[in-house]
C-alpha cells in the first residue's frame, strides 16, 4: 500500500508547517496531501510534485501564515524588562565578579578599541577618489644580473609619456614627481613649499579639486604652479590669488593658475603645490628624458571602463622591451596596482609618502584578537563556575514555562549588559593610551591620528555587543541545557563538574598567553640593552655628533674649539654604526679577488677622538693625507697581507684610485648587530664631511648644550642646532627592538591583569564553594599549609602546562621577529626563559592564597553551623 | 464585524459548495471550480475565501473522517448557512433587477422584434 503513496517533497512540506497557522494546518496539509496523490496517479510523480511546491508557495498568504509571536508579542516587552532587571540585579548583587568581568573585558576592549580605529584609519586612505575601480599606478620591478630583484613604487617620467604618446588604452596618464622644493620670501621670513610636478591628467586621474582654476586648462604652460588653499593662506594671507606669480629663494618664478583644495589627510599623495612637469621637460632634466630614471617618481594612470589589465599589461612589457636595451647595468619591468593597494601597502621601495606595511596591520589585528578572546575567557569563566548559583533561577523559570530560546535570550542580554558597561570604561582607557600607541611605531605615527568619527563610535557599540555575544555564547548554551527537575531536587543532584574541562583549559590558554608575553618583553629587553651597550670597539660615550647642515666644516670646528666643555673635535662625511653606508671594492696588486669594503671619509684628528686603536702605522696629518689611506685588519687579512706591518706602504685600488696604506686600525662594528665586523677603509680629504664629533666633558650638560648652541649661531642662523650623543643615535638605530618590545610588554601588561583578574576570580568561586570543606578539614587537623597545597595544586598543574606551551612559542617568535636579522644578540639562559613564567606563577600562587587563607583562616564553627 | 458584502468569488464559491450538497470540502470545491467554473484557483486562495465567508456567517465547517490518501489527516466539510443562502438570493435578485433594467437591444443587439 505504502509503495501507491509517494510522499510530497519532505522540504516544502516542513516549510509549510513552519509558517501555517497550526489550526488550519491539519485541514490544509490533507488537502495538499490528497490532491497531490491525484496528481500523482493521473500525472506521475515530477507533476504532482511541482504542482505540491506551487501550492505551498501559494499558500504564503496573510489568512494562511501564522502571526509573527502572535501569542508572545503582548508580554515580549515586560519579559525584556524582568530580564533587564534580573541581569542588573545579578551585576549588583556579585559585585566583585561583576567588577571582575567588567574591568578585565575593559582592559581589553580598549584595545580592540585601538584596533577598531586603526584599522579604519587605514582603510579609509585613498578612499575619496572616484574612479578608483579604474586607477592604477605603474610600479617597477628592476632586475639586476645576478638576478636580485627590487621591487619599487615609482616609476620613470619618460614611461608615462611614451603611454600617453604612443600606446592606446589609457583615458589618463599623470606622472608625478616630487622635488617642487624651495623657499618663498613673505616679508622676513621664509616660508619653505615642498611640492610635486605633474601634468594637466592629473585632476582627470585623481579627484582632487580645484577652487577656482580651470582644470582642463592648467598645469599646460612651463612655470606653472597651483597651490593649495593652505600654501595660498601661508603666502599671500589669502586665496584669490590666480594670477600672481610667486618667486622661491633661488630665483625661479612660478605663475599661479589655480588654488586646490588640500589633499584630504587620508591620501597617501601629499603636496603643497603642483608645479607643471613641462617646466622640467623643457629643461631636459634626466628625470623626465631617462627611461632609467626611475627613483623618486611615480604615474598613475586612470584606465577607460572595461578595460583589460592583460592588453595594459601587454602595453608595459612591450614598452620595456623598446627602452632596455638602453640601460646597462639592470632591466626593468613594469608591472600595475590598483589605488587600493597602495596604502596598506606591500614594502616596495621609494613609496611618495609613508606607507604602513600590510604585515603590521594583519599583526595588529592579531595582537587585539588574542587579547580579547582572553578577556572574553574570563567572563565564561567565571559565568560557567558560578552557573550553580544561577540554576535555581533557570529551574524556576522552564517549570514557568520559559524556553530554551528565552533563557538564552536572557543570559546573553545580561553579557551584553557587562559588555556595554565595559565599552564605556575601555573607551576612557583608550583616551588614555591612545597617544602611547601612536608613539609606539614610526609607520603609526606617520600616517594615523586614531581620531574617532561617528562610525567609528557606531563600530565601537556593535563591537560591544558582539563581544557581548560572544563571550556569554558559552555560559548561556550550558545554563540553558539544565534539567529542571533535577535543579529543583537539590543542587546536589547536578554534576558540579559542569564545564570544568572547558575552564581549566581556558585558563591554561589565558596564563600561556601571558607567560609569552612576559618571557618575550624579558628576552626583547636584554636584546636591546645588549645592542645599546654594544662593544662596537670605538668610544661612543660622550660623544655628541653634531650635523653641519652644509655649513663649512672649518668655521663650525672653529666655533666649537672655544668652548672649555669640548675636548675633541673631529668630522667625518657618515656617521659610524648608524645605519648609513658606503662601500667599493678594493684591488690589490694582480689578485683577482676583491674585497668590498665598506668606506667613510674622516679628518686627521678622527681616530685620536673617537678612540680607534691603531695597530702599525700612523694615522692621517693635518693638510697632507691625498691618496693616504688607513685600513682594518680584517681588510689585510683579506687582502691575504702577512701582518698589518707588512700592508704599511702597500698600494691599493680604491674607486678606481690608487691609495697608499699608511696604517692598520683594529676592526670595529661599523654597521649595527645584524651585520658581521666587514673590512673597512679611512680616507681623508676625499670626499665632504656632513658630522662633526664633539668629545664633551661636561658637569652641567645643559649649559654645554646652550654655549654649543651659541657658538653654532655665530655661524648659521637660519638653521637651528642639531646634534644628538652616540647613545640617542643607537637608540634610534635599534628602535625597531624598542618598539617591539613596548608592544610586548604592553600585551603582556593586559594578558597579564586579565588572567590575573580570572584567577582571583576562580580562586575566590573555589574557597567559596569548599568553605564546608575546609572547615570540616581543619576540624580534623588540616592545617593551613595543607589547605594552601589543596586549593592551589590543580592550579600548578595548569601553570606549568601552559609555561611549557608559552616558552618554546615565546622562543621562536624571538628568533622570527626580534633576532631575525641580527648577527650578535644576547646568549640565553635560565633567567631569560624562566623569570616571565616564573613571576606570573608567583603572582598567581599570590593571588590564590589570598583567597585562600581567607577561608582557612575563619572559625570552622562559623561556617559549619548554618546547614 | 466585517461587512456582509458578497464578492464575486466568494458568491462563486457558495454556489459550489451547495451544488456539491454534503461532499464540499478543500479538495472537491476546488475542483469543481475548476470544472464547472473553469478558474484554477490555488488552495491558499480558496482558504482565504473560505476564511472570509466563515467569518461573516454564510458558511459552517465540522470535521469529516480521514482517509490514507491524506496523510490521515481529517477533512473540513463546508456548509452554507440560511445566512449565506439569504446572501446569494440577495445578490442573485439585485443582479436580476439590473438585467430587468436594461433593453433588450442593448443586450441582443441584432435581435429585432
Amino acid at each position: 500500500m505504502t509503495n501507491d503513496r509517494p510522499s510530497p517533497p519532505p522540504l516544502y512540506e516542513r516549510l509549510f508547517e513552519w509558517f501555517c497557522k497550526e489550526n488550519a494546518f491539519d485541514e490544509l496539509q490533507g488537502d495538499l496531501e490528497e490532491e497531490f496523490q491525484q496528481n500523482y496517479r493521473k500525472h506521475g510523480i515530477k507533476t504532482a510534485n511541482k504542482l505540491y511546491k506551487r501550492e505551498v508557495i501559494r499558500m504564503m498568504r496573510p489568512s494562511v501564515i501564522k502571526k509573527l509571536k502572535s501569542n508572545r508579542q503582548s508580554n515580549f516587552s515586560s519579559m525584556f524588562r524582568n530580564y533587564t532587571i534580573v541581569a542588573f540585579r545579578s551585576i549588583a548583587r556579585n559585585r566583585l565578579f561583576s567588577s571582575i568581568n567588567i574591568f578585565g573585558l575593559a582592559i581589553s576592549m580598549a584595545v580592540g578599541l585601538l584596533a577598531i580605529s586603526f584599522l579604519s584609519e587605514v582603510y579609509s586612505y585613498d578612499k575619496f577618489h572616484e574612479n578608483r575601480d579604474r586607477l592604477y599606478r605603474i610600479v617597477t620591478d628592476l632586475h639586476r644580473q645576478n638576478g636580485a630583484i627590487a621591487n619599487y613604487a615609482t616609476a620613470s617620467i619618460y614611461t608615462g609619456t611614451r603611454l600617453a604618446t604612443d600606446f592606446t588604452g589609457f583615458e589618463a596618464v599623470a606622472p608625478i614627481t616630487k622635488g617642487l622644493r624651495g623657499n618663498i620670501a613673505v616679508g622676513e621670513s621664509s616660508i619653505p613649499i615642498n611640492g610635486i610636478y605633474t601634468n594637466n591628467d592629473f585632476f582627470k586621474v585623481f579627484s582632487f579639486e580645484l577652487l577656482s582654476g580651470d582644470p582642463s586648462k592648467v598645469l599646460l604652460e612651463p612655470n606653472e604652479v597651483i597651490l593649495t588653499e593652505t600654501t595660498a593662506r601661508k603666502i599671500f594671507n589669502r586665496i584669490d590669488v590666480v594670477g600672481e606669480v610667486i618667486r622661491f629663494e633661488n630665483g625661479t618664478q612660478y605663475k599661479i593658475t589655480g588654488i586646490a583644495k588640500d589633499p584630504p589627510n587620508y591620501s597617501h599623495l601629499k603636496f603643497e603645490a603642483i608645479g607643471s612637469l613641462i617646466t622640467l621637460q623643457e629643461k631636459n632634466r634626466s628625470v623626465t628624458t631617462d627611461f632609467g630614471v626611475i627613483w623618486s617618481s611615480y604615474v598613475y594612470v586612470l584606465l577607460p571602463e572595461g578595460y583589460s589589465l592583460d592588453q595594459v599589461q601587454q602595453n608595459l612589457d612591450r614598452l620595456a622591451e623598446e627602452e632596455n636595451p638602453k640601460l646597462v647595468y639592470w632591466t626593468l619591468s613594469m608591472g600595475l596596482q590598483n589605488i587600493d593597494d597602495i596604502f596598506p601597502g606591500d614594502g616596495r621601495y621609494n613609496q611618495f609618502s609613508v606607507v604602513m606595511p600590510k604585515e603590521k596591520v594583519t599583526s595588529v589585528v592579531i595582537l587585539a584578537l588574542i587579547v580579547l578572546f582572553s578577556a572574553c575567557f574570563n567572563y565564561t569563566n567565571l559565568s560557567l563556575a558560578r552557573s550553580l548559583k544561577r540554576a535555581k533561577e533557570v529551574g524556576v523559570r522552564k517549570v514557568v514555562g520559559a524556553r530554551k530560546g528565552n533563557l538564552f535570550f536572557q543570559f546573553i542580554l545580561e553579557a551584553i549588559m557587562v559588555s556595554l558597561v565595559s565599552v564605556v570604561i575601555s573607551f576612557l582607557l583608550f583616551n588614555v593610551v591612545k597617544s602611547e600607541f601612536l608613539s609606539l611605531d614610526l609607520y603609526i605615527e606617520r600616517t594615523l591620528t586614531l581620531d574617532v568619527s561617528t562610525q567609528v563610535y557606531f563600530y565601537f557599540i556593535i563591537f560591544a555587543i558582539a563581544i557581548g555575544f560572544l563571550a556569554g555564547l558559552f555560559p548561556s548554551l550550558i545554563m540553558t541545557r539544565f534539567k529542571p527537575v533535577n535543579i529543583l531536587k537539590g543542587a546536589s543532584s547536578i554534576k558540579t563538574g559542569n564545564g570544568v574541562g572547558i575552564r581549566k583549559v581556558l585558563v591554561a590558554i589565558q596564563f600561556a598567553l601571558s607567560m609569552g608575553f612576559a618571557t618575550l618583553v624579558v628576552m626583547a629587553y636584554k636584546q636591546y640593552n645588549y645592542a645599546l651597550n654594544f662593544d662596537l670597539g670605538f668610544e661612543t660615550e660622550n660623544i655628541l655628533n653634531v650635523d653641519l647642515q652644509f655649513n663649512d666644516v672649518d668655521l663650525v670646528k672653529n666655533q666649537f674649539s672655544r668652548i672649555p666643555e669640548v675636548t675633541g673635535i673631529s668630522s667625518s662625511s657618515i656617521l659610524a654604526s648608524t645605519g648609513s653606508s658606503q662601500s667599493n671594492w678594493v684591488k690589490y696588486k694582480d689578485r683577482l679577488d676583491s674585497v668590498n669594503s665598506y668606506t667613510f671619509d674622516v679628518d686627521y684628528s678622527y681616530f685620536k677622538n673617537m678612540g680607534h686603536e691603531l695597530v702599525a702605522g700612523t694615522g692621517f696629518d693635518e693638510g697632507n693625507d691625498q691618496g693616504k689611506i688607513v685600513v682594518t685588519e680584517l681588510l689585510v687579512k683579506e687582502l691575504g697581507i702577512n701582518s698589518p706591518f707588512e700592508a704599511i706602504g702597500e698600494t691599493i685600488s680604491y674607486f678606481q684610485k690608487n691609495w697608499t696604506i699608511i696604517g692598520v686600525v683594529k676592526d670595529f662594528h661599523y654597521g649595527t648587530i645584524n651585520d658581521e665586523i666587514s673590512p673597512f677603509v679611512f680616507t681623508s680629504g676625499r670626499q665632504d664631511h656632513y658630522n662633526i664629533n664633539l668629545k664633551i666633558s661636561s658637569t652641567n650638560i645643559v649649559e654645554t648644550m646652550r654655549s654649543l648652541d651659541e657658538a653654532w649661531r655665530q655661524v648659521d642662523q637660519a638653521n637651528a642646532f642639531q646634534a644628538k650623543f652616540y647613545d640617542e643615535w643607537f637608540e634610534l638605530t635599534y628602535q625597531e627592538i624598542s618598539a617591539s618590545m613596548k608592544i610586548f610588554s604592553f600585551l603582556a601588561g593586559i594578558a597579564i591583569c586579565i588572567s590575573i583578574l580570572g584567577l582571583l576570580g576562580m580562586a575566590v568561586y573555589t574557597a567559596e564553594s569548599r568553605v564546608k570543606e575546609l572547615a570540616i578539614r581543619k576540624v580534623l587537623g588540616a592545617t593551613l599549609s595543607n589547605l594552601l597545597v589543596l586549593l592551589s595544586r590543580n592550579f600548578i598543574v595548569i601553570f606549568i602546562i601552559s609555561a611549557l606551551v608559552a616558552i618554546p612559542a615565546a622562543y621562536y617568535l624571538y628568533q622570527e621577529t626580534i633576532v631575525a636579522d641580527a648577527i650578535y644578540s644576547i646568549e640565553l639562559g635560565f633567567w631569560e626563559f624562566g623569570s616571565g613564567a616564573l613571576l606570573i606563577i608567583i603572582i598567581a600562587l599570590l593571588t590564590i592564597s589570598s583567597q585562600t587563607m581567607k577561608a582557612a583562616r575563619s572559625n570552622p564553627a562559623e561556617s559549619l553551623r548554618n546547614e | 464585524m466585517k461587512g456582509s458584502h458578497l464578492g464575486e468569488f466568494q458568491e462563486v464559491v457558495l454556489l459550489v459548495i451547495l451544488s456539491l450538497d454534503d461532499n464540499a470540502y478543500g479538495v472537491t470545491i476546488k475542483q469543481e471550480i475548476a470544472e464547472k467554473v473553469n478558474r484554477s484557483i490555488s488552495r491558499g486562495a480558496l482558504h482565504t475565501a473560505l476564511t472570509r465567508l466563515e467569518e461573516k456567517g454564510f458558511i459552517t465547517s465540522e470535521q469529516g473522517e480521514s482517509h490514507p490518501d491524506r496523510g490521515g489527516r481529517k477533512k473540513r466539510y463546508y456548509t452554507v448557512t440560511n445566512k449565506g443562502v439569504a446572501a446569494l438570493h440577495d445578490a442573485k435578485s439585485i443582479r436580476d433587477q439590473l438585467w430587468n433594467q436594461i433593453p433588450r437591444l442593448k443586450l441582443y443587439p441584432g435581435y429585432d422584434k
